[in-house]
């Protein structure tokens, strides 16, 4: 349940790749060693690990078009444990390495195999993988922020911090926690009296007025064809995101999630392990299953003690009989010129007030626009030639009729190939629509700020709120073939 | 300026340890570290930095025990003076302790200071004087505990002893401390049992003692009991392994009282720590558990729903473990297939990373049923539960990342394959085929490197499953044919393609069946169009083709009859040397080919046209070579000179031969690169030591010269004569050292015959000057062994080590590296007979022998002095000391054998050190007078003698 060595590196298209952090973690080589026996194999140096990391995640030799060590069809990249093949005197398997990466950086550690080497053991018997994950997503969080979004000042600035942040939540190969964004938050005061201990993974105490703040985010993804032989699909899921000001080492919160009468039930459902107890009956139903109907649907009861940082308190998934903005697009060809047709109905049961609603539509494989002749019957149109892109901004709400549409040609004559994409060829193509409402969910699912019970002494402020996001919601040409 | 210096040393350190020892030893960079670590000056900053290699590199900056011990004490002191306010680097110093000491195994061996840095932690630890609650102190303390449970987890059973006073101050403990306790507390108690499951007779009342700190009771006598003298592994492993693991017991009968109530304390106030500690906590516990039977496994169930719904990958993980070590006694079929439907829902979640929905994908296939039907060998199975229509949450799409997207389709494969022969099998393959070619859409319409290496490997992925499925498996071939006359790029990935299904899938045809139709495809496309680049991947495909004996290669011959003329092309004219290169590489494996009486004219045609017509006389002399094999030798013995006669399962095995070196790039990088051997391949024995034999190219020999010869008078002016010998540096400033270089082992036929064997060494420390390569020109296995003589100049006639590699050619013309097993040079090894002037005698000699005592023991009363004076004794029989003096220092002797009173012996050290004995047997023992004007010899010949004086007793007692 540790970690041998652990290494982050960072990679930027084009520019040369180096390793910003390693550590070593000498004691777990010993029981490496001694645990693999003759089939041990040795970490080797750094270089040696970045180039053999390179070529498994088929990142080396970027000029070459094949290289066998790197594109082999028989080598599967079995992520999220690689395997680094030595050479040298030294040959031999290091496995399982696990590396996970976003934007710039790739974050790689190797779990100790606490199993007899030979034969090799399943990655799912190992503790330490799982563990290895954990930290490097903490690690990951860590160095570039929440948003996911690195500033290269910022990232230098953190790793820099990385070694004595590693003194606390892994100073010797054993992942203890994974470090704290921010400032080490230490409100301390003095330690608690009494004989409640403190949760490990609270580092402070909340002294002031108590706030709650309860958020629940719903995201609708959709895939629509307009086609009869292809069903159309759409899934949502829900978040709820806490941020609790509560006074005590141990305070007591729960925050009930509640359905319309007649809403589907909350699915999948994940928890923060802040959370106390369960019901066995909120488990119950899941997106694989067949829905009955006579599942449990709330209310949901999530008792917790809250950390001091914001957290993700739980999330689920709901199916929803009808997605909320039902979308037709035809595409016809004729003569150098696509003839286009949209229309965008937007849902009775959706509140028709946006924060903001837009439809992309690319264009790709062909020359640059020529001629666009569009109209649309509300909204105003961007056109972006450079990019074969039309925005179709919908701006807060639709029409009384709830239904826009776009008509018209555009030519292809431009003087330059546009962009290209090895899926969107000939008639496959796709409007991405983009949208935000505030105060609705889809499942109908919402918190309210009465169910919020904060068992302290001081009456709390409790703020809600709930919201409705669009993720990957395409709609295809029903004229083509979609993907 | 010292810092910046400090931290780019560390840091060449921490990326390359072998440059960074290229440049200084690692004994010096030791010391360096320990001075500037005690030095007051020195900020607490850098000596962070400081420790850090020991942190890293312990083993490489302490060589052995006694060093890693002395490092350990040094520290210990550098601990001891520190002011407590320097919080971070008092931490990293218990770091760098617990790393020393474990690494050179001085806590299991029990080394004093390990047991004082033992004590020093358990006092931090129980340190309780921080009531204010300092941040600083606590996380000081914590790293403590840590250091305890990392000892603990590499020394199992080390702090069996004090199990209940850990139990005690967990307990205690209200701080964020309790979770370190916690961890250390159930390490040890896991530990504790595992130990006593190790021995017979063991059982409740033992336990009931372990628990409550009552070991001096029973264990008195086992004082040092632990498990690290159990010289194997098993205390170090997981004892959750599947089906097939077996797990100790400890039996009890059903009243554990004892343990069973601290596992229900620890079990609740497991929430109150961070998950990566929940989940290291619980695999602990669930160990104890399934190791003692007497205890129920529903201690665990107050905690399984909390972990079932959990969103953290490491805590679901536990309960997966805690499933396979309990199976149907804590977990209800219900329970399995709700825990399987969750991984299903985990491994497509769209809020969980990539890498998390691979580990739990990586879970279904080795789903910890609790009724397994196979063996779990290791092998992918998806369980029984895993039915189609669940599974079908995991269809693969184009819009899945790479690593996602196979490995969706191969647990579908997976489950499709289970399925087969019932009704939906149709359906499910069908769509797996349909994406496979939707992804083949995606590479033809100019997908990027990415999506092609993708692509192959899914495709790979899919034959191996349903390779015997005809319908498809053609299908796709023609797919792939008319993908590559496309992308005539994708050549290398197809020869992959085919390589690699012809290796996994022996029975199928498959692989042969897709070279014939490329080549039907490449051979009946319309030459107009053809451009040099896609006619080097067609030669390249026409090449792999050519090795299949089943492929009839007429198409392939007309193919290249059709390129090189010269009223369809102009490639003769260009005289490309790449092209032609290509193309004679086709007309290579052609010759070998199995139906070569066929093809022998339109060959021989092409040939001789490549011959006459080429631009490029590289090409044409190679293709003379090949038309003059090919029209004058019989097939037997062309293909004896090819050296291609084998052939493995239709596809000939390629062969590196000089004569193709040109043909074949891929043999020509092999023949460039320098291989290196997994083992060593011959090593270097001493010779019979013969010091009479030596050439002294200097000195010549004396043995047969007069003995009566005239003195040169008093033993100075002897001195003086030999003295001046020295005048010239290079007088006999060198030792010979006799090898002979010999094969190691008889199994590896392929280096049986070696040539120009390039010996070099390196030295491992500074005693000696470089030493010069020698060459050997072969060794052959059936031959008698090369003589090897190595020359050593020492500056300091120390006993050393030599490191030796060697570079050599085989007869297949590779060249490779290997290394060679160390040479350890002895002592006695550097002793020379005195280089007395050739036309001395005995008597000089003797003369010069009393002139060097008498000067040396003169001088060795100064001080300080070079020159000392030893007395070693031994018990030694008269007979014993004529045959150790015969078989020993002969050479050395300057008396007279038969002069039974004192031996004179003199050692000769080059460059300039001399060693003299006189021996004799007094009343009670023999006596060793032995002066040397180097007394930094005297601790090397006195190990010398004890080692031959007793070997002698031995062998006449």
């Amino acid at each position: 349940m540790s970690v041998r060595a652990l290494w982050i590196m960072s990679h930027e298209k084009g520019d040369s790749v180096s390793i910003r952090f390693a550590r070593r973690f000498a004691t777990v080589e010993h029981r490496a060693k001694r645990l693999a026996g003759s089939s041990y194999v040795a970490v080797p140096e750094d270089n040696t690990v970045l180039q053999l990391l390179l070529t498994e995640l088929g990142l080396s030799d970027p000029d070459k078009p094949f290289v066998t060590l790197r594109d082999d069809c028989l080598h599967r990249q079995k992520s999220p444990a690689l395997e680094l093949r030595v050479d040298g005197p030294g040959k031999g398997v290091l496995w399982p390495m696990l590396a996970i990466s976003q934007g710039p950086l790739i974050l790689c550690c190797l779990p100790l195999v606490d199993a007899p080497a030979e034969p090799r053991p399943p990655l799912a018997s190992l503790l330490s993988v799982s563990q290895g994950l954990t930290l490097l997503a903490g690690l990951q969080t860590f160095l570039l922020g929440p948003g996911g979004k690195p500033d290269s000042e910022g990232l230098a600035s953190r790793l820099a911090t990385l070694p004595s942040v590693l003194l606390q939540v892994c100073p010797l190969g054993t992942p203890l926690d994974v470090p704290q964004l921010g400032a080490p938050a230490s409100p301390a005061g003095p330690a608690p009296a009494g004989s409640q201990k403190q949760p490990a993974w609270k580092t402070g105490l909340h002294r002031g007025r108590a706030v709650v703040n309860v958020a629940l985010t719903e995201t609708v993804r959709s895939m629509q064809y307009g086609n009869q032989s292809r069903q159309d699909l759409w899934d949502v899921y829900g978040t709820v995101t806490c941020k609790c000001e509560v006074e005590g080492v141990l305070p007591n919160v729960t925050v009930t999630l509640t359905l319309p009468p007649n809403g589907s039930p909350l699915q999948d459902i994940l928890v923060h392990p802040c959370v106390t107890s369960l019901d066995s009956s909120i488990l119950t139903a899941s997106s694989v299953d067949d829905y009955d109907g006579s599942a449990f649907s709330g209310p949901y009861k999530f008792p917790f003690s809250p950390p001091l940082e914001p957290f993700r308190l739980c999330s689920y998934t709901s199916q929803v009989p009808v997605p909320p903005i039902l979308g037709s697009y035809q595409l016809k060809d004729e003569e150098n010129q696509l003839r286009v047709s949209v229309t965008l109905k937007l849902h009775e049961s959706v509140k028709n007030s946006f924060e903001y609603c837009a439809a992309h539509l690319p264009f790709f494989n062909r020359d640059q626009m020529g001629i666009v002749d569009l109209k649309v019957s509300s909204g105003q149109l961007d056109i972006s030639k450079e990019k074969n892109l039309l925005v179709w901004s919908l701006g807060q709400k639709f029409p009384k009729s709830r239904e826009v549409t776009m008509e018209g040609r555009i030519s292809f004559s431009g003087p330059s190939p546009g962009p290209s994409d090895p899926l969107c060829t000939e008639l496959t193509a796709y409007i991405k629509l983009y949208f935000k409402v505030l105060d609705m969910t889809l499942s109908g699912c919402c918190v309210d700020q009465h169910s919020v019970q904060v068992y302290s002494s001081a009456k709390p402020r409790i703020v809600t709120s709930r919201e409705l996001l669009s993720k990957e919601y395409f709609i295809w040409n029903s004229t083509g073939t979609a993907p | 300026m010292m810092a910046v210096s400090w931290a780019d040393r560390i840091s060449v350190l921490r990326h390359s340890p072998t440059r960074f020892l290229s440049g200084t030893t690692a004994e010096c960079f030791l010391a360096e570290l320990l001075r500037e670590l005690r030095d007051d000056r020195a900020s607490y900053s850098v000596k962070v930095l400081l420790v850090s290699p020991l942190c890293e590199y312990p083993t490489l900056l302490c060589p052995s025990d006694s060093v890693g011990e002395e490092t350990a004490l040094e520290l210990m002191s550098v601990f001891a003076q520190c002011p407590p306010k320097s919080v971070q680097f008092r931490c990293h110093l218990l770091l760098a302790l617990t790393s020393v000491l474990v690494c050179t195994s001085c806590v299991s061996s029990h080394s004093r200071v390990s047991q004082d840095f033992l004590e020093l932690l358990l006092q931090i630890a129980q340190d309780s004087s921080d009531l204010q609650g300092d941040a600083a102190i606590r996380s000081f303390r914590a790293t403590a505990c840590d250091c305890l449970r990392e000892l603990e987890a590499c020394s199992p059973g080390l702090l069996f002893q004090r199990l209940e006073v850990l139990g005690g101050l967990r307990q205690q403990e209200t701080s964020q401390l309790h979770q370190s306790f916690a961890g250390l507390h159930t390490l040890v108690l896991r530990n504790a049992v595992y130990q006593l499951t190790q021995e017979a007779g063991a059982g409740a009342e033992h336990l009931k003692a372990l628990l409550g700190g009552n070991t001096s009771l029973s264990w008195d006598a086992e004082q040092d009991s632990d498990l690290m003298k159990n010289k194997d592994s098993a205390a170090l492993s997981s004892l959750i392994l599947g089906p097939m693991g077996t797990v100790p017991t400890l039996q009890t009968g059903p009243d554990c009282k004892e343990l069973r109530s601290v596992l229900s304390s620890l079990l609740e106030e497991s929430y109150l720590l961070t998950p990566l500690c929940q989940a290291a906590l619980l695999h602990r516990l669930t160990e104890v558990v399934a190791m003692v039977p007497g205890v129920p496994p529903a201690v665990f169930r107050a905690q399984l729903l909390r972990l079932l719904g959990t969103s953290e990958v490491c805590l679901l993980h536990t309960t997966l473990l805690m499933k396979c070590a309990f199976t149907d006694s804590l977990f209800s079929a219900e329970d399995e297939a709700f825990i399987l439907k969750r991984l299903v829902v985990l491994s497509q979640h769209p809020l969980l990373s990539t890498p998390e929905k691979l580990f739990y994908m990586a879970c279904i296939l080795h789903f910890p049923e609790n009724r397994p039907i196979s063996c779990g060998d290791g092998d992918e199975t998806p369980p029984v539960l895993l039915t189609p229509r669940l599974a079908s949450a995991l269809v693969p799409t184009v819009f899945n990342d790479s690593a996602t997207m196979l490995a969706r389709l191969n647990l579908l494969s997976l489950v499709y394959l289970e399925e087969e022969g019932e009704g939906e099998e149709g359906r499910g393959l069908a769509y797996l085929y349909e994406h496979l070619t939707s992804l083949l859409d995606i590479v033809e319409n100019g997908g990027s490197r990415e999506i092609d290496v993708t692509f192959f490997r899914a495709a790979f992925l899919f034959l191996f499953y349903f390779c015997h499925v005809e319908h498809y498996s053609n299908s796709l071939m023609e797919k792939l044919c008319k993908l590559y006359l496309c992308h005539t790029r994708l050549a290398p990935r197809l020869i992959n393609l085919a390589d690699q299904t012809q290796d996994k899938l022996t029975e199928s045809s498959w692989a042969v069946r897709l070279l014939r139709a490329l080549q039907g495809v490449i051979t009946e496309a319309p030459l107009a169009q053809l451009t040099l680049q896609d006619l080097s991947w067609h030669l390249k495909m026409l090449a792999r083709m050519a090795e299949e004996g089943e492929i009839t290669q007429h198409r392939t011959l007309s193919f290249l009859s059709m390129v090189i003329m010269p009223s369809s092309s102009s490639l003769c004219v260009s005289g490309d040397w790449r092209l032609g290169n290509s193309l004679l590489r086709v007309c290579r494996r052609l010759l070998v080919h199995p139906s070569l009486d066929s093809l022998l004219i339109p060959l021989a045609d092409i040939l001789q046209h490549l011959t006459c017509r080429y631009g490029d006389t590289d090409i044409q002399d190679h293709a003379r070579l090949y038309y003059t094999l090919l029209t004058t030798l019989s097939r037997d013995k062309l293909a004896g000179v090819l050296a291609q006669a084998s052939s493995e399962g239709g596809r000939q095995v390629k062969k590196r031969l000089l004569s193709c070196i040109m043909a074949e790039s891929e043999g020509l990088t092999g023949v460039l690169t320098i291989h290196q051997t997994e083992k060593a391949i011959f090593r270097l024995i001493e010779a019979h030591f013969e010091p009479r034999e030596e050439t002294q190219s200097d000195t010549g020999s004396d043995r047969n010269q007069n003995e009566m010869e005239t003195c040169p008078g008093e033993a100075n002016a002897a001195l003086e004569a030999y003295r001046a010998q020295f005048d010239d540096p290079s007088f006999a400033s060198e030792i010979t050292l006799n090898y002979r270089l010999a094969h190691i082992q008889a199994n590896d036929s392929c280096f049986d015959q070696l040539f120009s064997i390039h010996l070099h060494f390196s030295l491992t420390d500074d005693h000696y000057e470089e030493l010069s390569d020698i060459s050997v020109p072969c060794l052959f296995r059936a031959r008698p062994s090369p003589e090897v003589r190595v020359r050593l100049k020492p500056r300091r006639p120390y006993p050393t080590t030599l490191r030796a590699s060697a570079i050599f050619t085989t007869q297949d013309g590779l060249s490779w590296l290997t290394v060679l097993p160390d040479i350890h040079v002895a002592f006695q090894h550097t002793f020379r007979p005195l280089p007395a002037p050739p036309a001395w005698g005995r008597g000089d000699k003797l003369s010069l022998f009393e002139g060097l005592w008498d000067e040396i023991s003169s001088e060795s009363e100064k001080e300080p002095a070079d020159c000392a004076t030893s007395l070693f004794c031994c018990q030694l029989k008269e007979a014993a000391l004529i045959a150790l003096v015969e078989k020993h220092f002969l050479p050395y002797l300057l008396s007279d054998l038969s002069d039974r009173e004192e031996f004179k012996v003199i050692f000769f050290l080059a460059p300039q050190s001399h060693m003299l004995l006189r021996i004799r047997s007094e009343e009670d023992a023999v006596h060793f007078n032995i002066t040397t004007d180097n007394w930094q010899l005297l601790p090397h010949i006195s190990s010398y003698l004890v080692t031959v004086t007793s070997s002698q007793e031995n062998t006449l007692h």
